[in-house]
C-alpha cells in the first residue's frame, strides 16, 4: 500500500514536472496618468525538442499535452518551427511617456517572424506559408496576406530569443508585417482559449475585452522559443495601456483592478506554478490600497495570487492630488525617432527619419526597413545631415535587397552612428509605383499602410554573454498611391470597340464603295419630274 | 465638277466599271473574302471562348450501377454424426442464403476447411461461444429446432449489419482511412476544488487501447492527441435529483443533445482534414457533483454516452487529483467500446459470448470489413453517378483533365474491388476506399466551379459593342449587293423578253 502510494506520488511529481505554467501581471503607472499592464502566461514543455525538419515526411508521434496549448503545439509540430513570434497591436507606443515596453514587439499591426530549421522535403517558404495560414485560422487574423510580397529575412535585427538546436545544420528566418491588421476581440477569444485557465480563474480573469480594447494602446503576442536544457516555452502576452483619468469622473488618476478591468480576481488558477502581480510604485505621492503585499522590493511590490485573500483588488491612490495635471513637458528619452513621408506627388516622395540622441555619449544603432514594393527607395539619394551639417559618413549600409515589383519587398539594413547630444536626419528619395487594376484593395482611396522601421541601439559596454538588444519601433506610414477610376475596364472596352468598328467600317467602305457617274442634266430632269408627280398627287 | 464633265466632251465620261477596283466582280470578291474570314474565324472564336469540357466515361459509370460487391463465405460444419451434419447443412444453406443475400454474401457449407473459412461446431450442452473463426454451439436438448437456431446464429454473425435499426446505423462514422482521435480530460471548473489536474493518458492508451488500434489497422489508421482543460462550463444547468435519498444531479436525454459546448470547449486541433473522433472524460464541478448514474427519464443506467458520429463522453465524479493508469481502466474500457461502436464494429448476437480476451472476434472484424467495402463501393458509385448527372445538367461546368483522371481512376479502382471481392475482402476494402477517395476528390474539385460565376451573358455584353458595329456594314454590303444582282438579272432578262415579244 505504502509502495503504491509512493509510486503514485513519484508518477505525479514526474507528470507535473513535464509541463509548468506560470502567470504574471506587471502594473506600472506612467507619468501621463496611464497605467501599463502587461500580462505574461508562460508554459514550459520540459525536455521537449522542436521537431526535426528532416523527419517532417514521417508520421509524427502522438501529442499529449496537459498545460501546453494543443492547437498551437500541433501547428508548431506540423511545420517544424523552432522559434515563433506573433504580435497583433493597435495604436502607437509612446516610448517617451510609457518607457520601454515589457514586451518589446510593439509595432502597429501584425508582425510574425519565425526561425525554422532546414533540411526538410518542404522548403522553408512552403512551411512559412502553412504556418501563416494555420495561425490565421487559429487567431482569426488576416495573416494569410503576409505573402511573398511582405516576407523578408532580416537576420541582423531579429536574432533568435531562445536557442537553436545544434543537431540541425542551419536555420532560416522569415519575417513579415501587416501594419493595417488591427487586434480586436475576435483575436482575443482564441487567445484566451489557449490558456489553461481560460479567462475564468487566476490573473487571466482580468482580460476583459470591453476594457482592453478601449485602452489607449493594446496588443497581444504569442512567443514560442526553445531553451537548451529546459524545453519549449510558450509565452502568451497581452499588453495594454489603460487610462484611469479618462474612466474616473473626478479627473483623478487613482486606479484599482476593478476600475481598470471592471473585474477583480475571485479565485486562483489551480494549475499555475506561480501567479504574481507586480506593481511598480512611483517614487513619491502614491500609496497602495489593500491588501498587504506578499513581497516588497525597492520600487515595486508583489502579490502571490495563490496565497492572498480573495477577491483580490490591488489599487493605487494619490491622496494629495485634488485632480491629475497632465504633464506638458515630455521628458527626453535616450533616443527619439520620427519617421515621415514627405511630398504630395503621386509619383515621387521623400522619406525622412529624424533621430535625436540626447545622451552624452555616442550611440550606434542598427536601422531596418522592410518595405513592400509599394514604396521604392532611390538609395543613391540617401543623405545624412547632423545638426545642419552634411555627414554621410554616419551611415553605413550593411545590406540592401532591391524590390521586385509585384513580387518581393525591399530590405535595407544599415548601421547609424549618432554623435552625442545631436539630431541626425536621414533623407532618401522614394518613388511610388503604379499598381495593377486588381492589386488595389477594396478601400483603395484610404492609401496603404507601410510597416514600421526597427532600430536596435547597440550597447557599447556589453561584453560577452547573451546580449538582450532592445528593438525600437517607429510609427507606421500611410502612402497615397495613384488610384484609377474603377469603371475603367468597361470604358476601355467600349472605347476600343468603337475605334475598331470605325476603322473597320471606313476601310470596308473604301474597298467596296461603288462610284457611279451621275449625269447632272438627267438628274435635274428626273428631279423636276419627281416634283411634278408629287404636286399632281 | 460633274457639270464640267458633262459640258466639255473632250473629257469622255469614264466608264467606271472598267477600273479594276470598281468592277462588280472585284467588289463581290472583296465582300466574299470578308465573309470567308468571318466564317473561318468562327470555329477559332468558338474554341477559344468555349468551356473545357472533357467527356466523362458515363457509360462505364452507368454500367456499374447494377453491380454490387459480393463475398463468398465458406463455412465448415461439424455436427458429430454424418447424417445429422448433412441435414443440418441443407437447412443451414437454405436459411443463410435467404438471409444473407441482402448483405451480398454467398454462403457455402462445406465439409473440409480452407484458409479463412469459418467453422461451426454443434455440440451438446448449453454454451454458445466464439473463438477465432470457430463457433461452438451447444444445442442443449432441444434437437428439434437446432437447425433453425444454428442458422439464425450463423446468419447474425456473418451479416450483423442487415438487422441494424436506422438509429444504430446512424451512429457509425463515415469511412475514412485515417481518423484523428482526440482524448480530452475536461474539468467543468477546476478551481471549485473537485478536479483531476492530470492523467496518465499515454500509459492508459498503451495499456487499454493499443491492441484495438493494432487489430483495426487493416481498416483505419489513427492519429492520437490528448489534452487537459480546466474550465469547461456546460451550456445548461444539470437538474437536481434524489438518488437513494441523496442529492445528486442528473441529465435528461435532451441535455445530452446539447452537452457539448462547442463555443467554450476546444477539443481538437485542426491541423489536418481527417475526421475527428472525440473522447471526453468529463469531471463535473463540485456544485454540480455528483452526477447520478441514472440519467433522468432514461432507462439506461450509465455514466457514459455516445454522440452519434462525434464521439463518446464519460462522466466521472469525485476524481483524485491525478488519474493514474489503474484509475483510468474503467474509463478507457468505455472509450474502447465507444470507439468500436462509432467505427461500426457489430455486437455479438444475444446469447453468444466471446472466448477471447480481445474486444471483438474475427467474425465481427470480417463482417465489418465486408460491410465497409460494400458501403464504400456503393458510396463511390453514387458519387460518380452524381458527377456525371451534374455535368450533364449544368452546361457551364468545366471538366478538366484532373476531374476526368480521378473519375477514370475511381472506375478502375471499383473494377479492381469487384475483382478482388471473391478472393480477399481486405483487398476489396482497400480498392473501394481508394475509389471513394478518388470519386469524392473529383466531386469536390474546385476547378468545376470556375465558370459558374462568369455566365455567357457577360461575354456577349462585352463583345456586342464590337461585333454589332462590325457586323452592320458587312450585312448591309451583302444585302445591297444582292439587290444589285437581282436588278441586274431582271434588267438582263427584260431585253430578252422584249426581243422574244418582237
Amino acid at each position: 500500500m505504502i509502495l503504491t502510494l509512493l509510486f503514485l506520488f513519484a508518477v505525479c511529481s514526474i507528470c507535473s514536472a513535464e509541463e509548468t505554467f506560470s502567470e504574471r501581471l506587471i502594473l506600472s503607472p506612467n507619468r501621463d496618468g496611464t497605467v501599463t499592464s502587461s500580462f505574461a502566461f508562460t508554459t514550459l514543455l520540459r525536455d521537449a525538442q522542436p521537431r526535426d525538419p528532416a523527419k517532417l515526411a514521417e508520421e509524427d508521434e502522438s501529442q499529449h499535452y496537459t498545460l501546453f496549448p494543443l492547437a498551437l503545439g500541433q501547428i508548431l509540430r506540423d511545420n517544424a518551427i523552432t522559434e515563433l513570434h506573433l504580435t497583433l497591436n493597435a495604436g502607437k507606443w509612446d516610448y517617451q511617456n510609457w518607457g520601454y515596453p515589457e514586451e518589446e514587439g510593439v509595432g502597429t499591426g501584425a508582425e510574425l517572424w519565425a526561425w525554422m530549421g532546414e533540411g526538410a522535403m518542404q522548403t522553408a517558404d512552403e512551411r512559412w506559408k502553412n504556418l501563416r495560414n494555420a495561425l490565421a485560422g487559429l487567431f482569426c487574423a488576416s495573416l494569410g496576406s503576409l505573402d511573398e510580397q511582405r516576407t523578408t529575412s532580416p537576420v541582423l535585427t531579429f536574432q533568435p530569443e531562445g536557442d537553436l538546436p545544434q543537431a540541425s545544420t542551419s536555420h532560416e528566418l522569415r519575417h513579415g508585417t501587416l501594419p493595417s491588421e488591427n487586434v480586436c476581440t475576435e483575436n482575443l477569444t482564441p487567445f484566451l482559449k489557449l490558456l489553461p485557465c481560460k479567462a475564468r480563474s487566476g490573473i487571466a480573469t482580468l482580460l476583459n475585452p470591453h476594457r482592453l480594447f478601449d485602452a489607449d494602446w493594446h496588443g497581444m503576442g504569442v512567443h514560442v522559443r526553445y531553451l537548451e536544457g529546459a524545453g519549449i516555452e510558450v509565452r502568451l502576452a497581452f499588453q495594454a495601456v489603460l487610462n484611469p483619468v479618462r474612466y474616473s469622473g473626478d479627473k483623478k488618476r487613482d486606479w484599482s483592478l476593478s476600475s481598470l478591468f471592471d473585474r477583480s480576481i475571485e479565485r486562483s488558477c489551480p494549475v499555475a506554478g506561480s501567479s504574481d502581480i507586480v506593481v511598480q510604485v512611483p517614487p513619491f505621492g502614491a500609496i497602495i490600497t489593500e491588501p498587504a503585499p506578499s513581497a516588497n522590493n525597492a520600487g515595486s511590490i508583489a502579490y502571490d495570487v495563490r496565497r492572498v485573500d480573495k477577491p483580490l483588488d490591488v489599487g493605487m491612490r494619490w491622496p494629495d492630488e485634488a485632480w491629475f495635471e497632465y504633464p506638458l513637458d515630455a521628458p527626453p528619452s535616450a533616443l527619439m525617432i520620427r519617421r515621415t513621408l514627405k511630398g504630395s506627388d503621386q509619383y515621387k516622395g521623400r522619406l525622412s527619419v529624424v533621430l535625436t540622441n540626447s545622451a552624452m555619449a555616442e550611440v550606434k544603432t542598427s536601422y531596418l526597413e522592410t518595405m513592400p514594393w509599394l514604396l521604392q527607395f532611390y538609395l543613391h539619394s540617401l543623405r545624412v545631415i547632423c545638426d545642419g551639417i552634411p555627414r554621410d559618413d554616419l551611415v553605413s549600409i550593411i545590406s540592401y535587397t532591391p524590390p521586385v515589383p509585384h513580387a518581393r519587398p525591399s530590405l535595407l539594413q544599415a548601421l547609424l552612428t549618432l554623435p552625442a547630444n545631436s539630431t541626425v536626419e536621414l533623407t532618401m528619395d522614394v518613388v511610388k509605383p503604379f499598381l495593377r487594376y486588381t492589386e488595389h484593395p477594396p478601400d483603395a482611396h484610404r492609401g496603404w499602410d507601410l510597416p514600421p522601421a526597427v532600430f536596435v541601439p547597440l550597447d557599447a559596454n556589453a561584453t560577452g554573454g547573451r546580449l538582450r538588444l532592445r528593438r525600437v519601433y517607429t510609427s507606421v506610414l500611410l502612402v497615397d498611391l495613384a488610384v484609377p477610376d474603377f469603371s475603367m475596364p468597361y470604358n476601355v472596352i467600349i472605347m476600343s470597340c468603337t475605334l475598331i468598328a470605325l476603322i473597320f467600317g471606313s476601310v470596308f467602305n473604301l474597298l467596296t464603295r461603288k462610284f457611279v457617274v451621275v449625269s447632272l442634266a438627267k438628274a435635274k430632269r428626273a428631279a423636276v419630274d419627281n416634283n411634278n408627280h408629287v404636286r399632281r398627287d | 465638277m460633274a457639270d464640267t464633265a458633262a459640258e466639255n466632251p473632250p473629257i469622255p465620261p469614264a466608264d467606271l466599271s472598267k477600273i479594276t477596283f470598281e468592277s462588280t466582280q472585284n467588289r463581290r470578291r472583296i465582300i466574299a473574302s470578308y465573309w470567308l474570314i468571318v466564317i473561318l474565324a468562327l470555329p477559332l472564336w468558338w474554341k477559344t471562348t468555349s468551356i473545357d469540357r472533357l467527356s466523362l466515361p458515363d457509360g462505364r459509370a452507368r454500367a456499374l450501377t447494377e453491380k454490387h460487391l459480393s463475398f463468398p463465405v465458406h463455412v465448415k460444419l461439424e455436427a458429430g454424426q454424418e447424417q445429422h451434419t448433412r441435414i443440418l447443412g441443407e437447412e443451414l444453406t437454405r436459411w443463410t442464403n435467404h438471409a444473407a443475400q441482402t448483405s451480398g454474401l454467398i454462403v457455402k457449407i462445406e465439409r473440409g476447411s480452407r484458409p479463412g473459412s469459418y467453422s461451426v461446431v454443434v455440440e451438446d450442452g448449453e454454451d454458445v461461444k466464439v473463438d477465432g473463426r470457430t463457433l461452438h454451439l451447444g444445442t442443449g436438448d432441444r434437437h428439434a429446432d437446432a437447425a433453425q437456431r444454428v442458422a439464425e446464429t450463423v446468419t447474425n454473425l456473418l451479416a450483423p449489419h442487415a438487422s441494424l435499426t436506422a438509429s444504430e446505423e446512424h451512429r457509425t462514422v463515415k469511412y475514412s482511412s485515417r481518423y484523428r482521435l482526440a482524448f480530452t480530460l475536461l474539468n467543468e471548473d477546476a478551481s471549485s476544488g473537485q478536479a483531476a489536474l492530470s492523467w496518465d493518458v499515454r500509459e492508459a492508451l498503451e495499456a487499454y487501447l493499443h491492441g484495438t488500434f493494432d487489430r483495426l489497422s487493416i481498416l483505419h489508421n489513427f492519429t492520437i492527441e490528448s489534452q487537459v482543460q480546466y474550465h469547461a462550463p456546460l451550456a445548461f444547468q444539470p437538474r437536481p435529483v434524489k438518488v437513494a435519498g441523496q442529492d445528486a444531479h442528473g441529465l435528461t436525454p435532451e441535455d445530452l443533445t446539447v452537452f457539448v459546448n462547442s463555443a467554450e470547449w476546444t477539443l481538437a486541433s485542426s491541423s489536418s482534414n481527417d475526421p475527428v473522433l472525440h473522447f471526453v472524460l468529463f469531471v463535473p464541478s463540485s456544485s454540480n457533483a455528483p452526477f447520478s448514474d441514472k440519467t433522468v427519464g432514461h432507462s439506461a443506467s450509465s455514466n457514459a454516452f455516445i454522440l452519434p458520429q462525434w464521439g463518446g463522453i464519460v462522466l466521472l465524479s469525485n476524481p483524485p487529483g491525478h488519474l493514474a493508469v489503474s484509475a483510468l481502466e474503467k474509463t478507457f474500457q468505455t472509450f474502447q467500446r465507444q470507439l468500436l461502436t462509432l467505427l461500426g464494429v457489430p455486437d455479438l448476437p444475444p446469447g453468444v459470448r466471446s472466448a477471447q480476451a480481445e474486444a471483438f472476434t474475427e467474425w465481427q472484424l470480417d463482417a465489418l470489413v465486408r460491410q465497409r467495402a460494400r458501403q464504400n463501393f456503393e458510396n463511390s458509385k453514387e458519387t460518380l453517378n452524381s458527377i456525371v448527372k451534374l455535368v450533364h445538367q449544368i452546361e457551364n461546368m468545366p471538366v478538366g483533365q484532373d476531374v476526368k483522371g480521378d473519375v477514370q481512376d475511381a472506375l478502375i479502382a471499383l473494377d479492381a474491388a469487384l475483382e478482388a471481392a471473391p478472393s480477399s475482402s481486405t483487398q476489396a476494402l482497400q480498392h473501394s476506399a481508394d475509389a471513394l477517395t478518388l470519386s469524392s476528390r473529383a466531386f469536390f474539385n474546385p476547378g468545376m466551379l470556375a465558370l459558374l460565376y462568369f455566365p455567357a451573358e457577360h461575354k456577349y455584353a462585352v463583345y456586342t459593342p464590337l461585333f454589332a458595329s462590325v457586323a452592320a456594314p458587312l450585312i448591309a454590303a451583302i444585302v445591297r449587293e444582292l439587290i444589285a444582282w437581282r436588278k441586274a438579272r431582271r434588267a438582263a432578262r427584260q431585253p430578252e423578253k422584249r426581243a422574244r415579244a418582237d
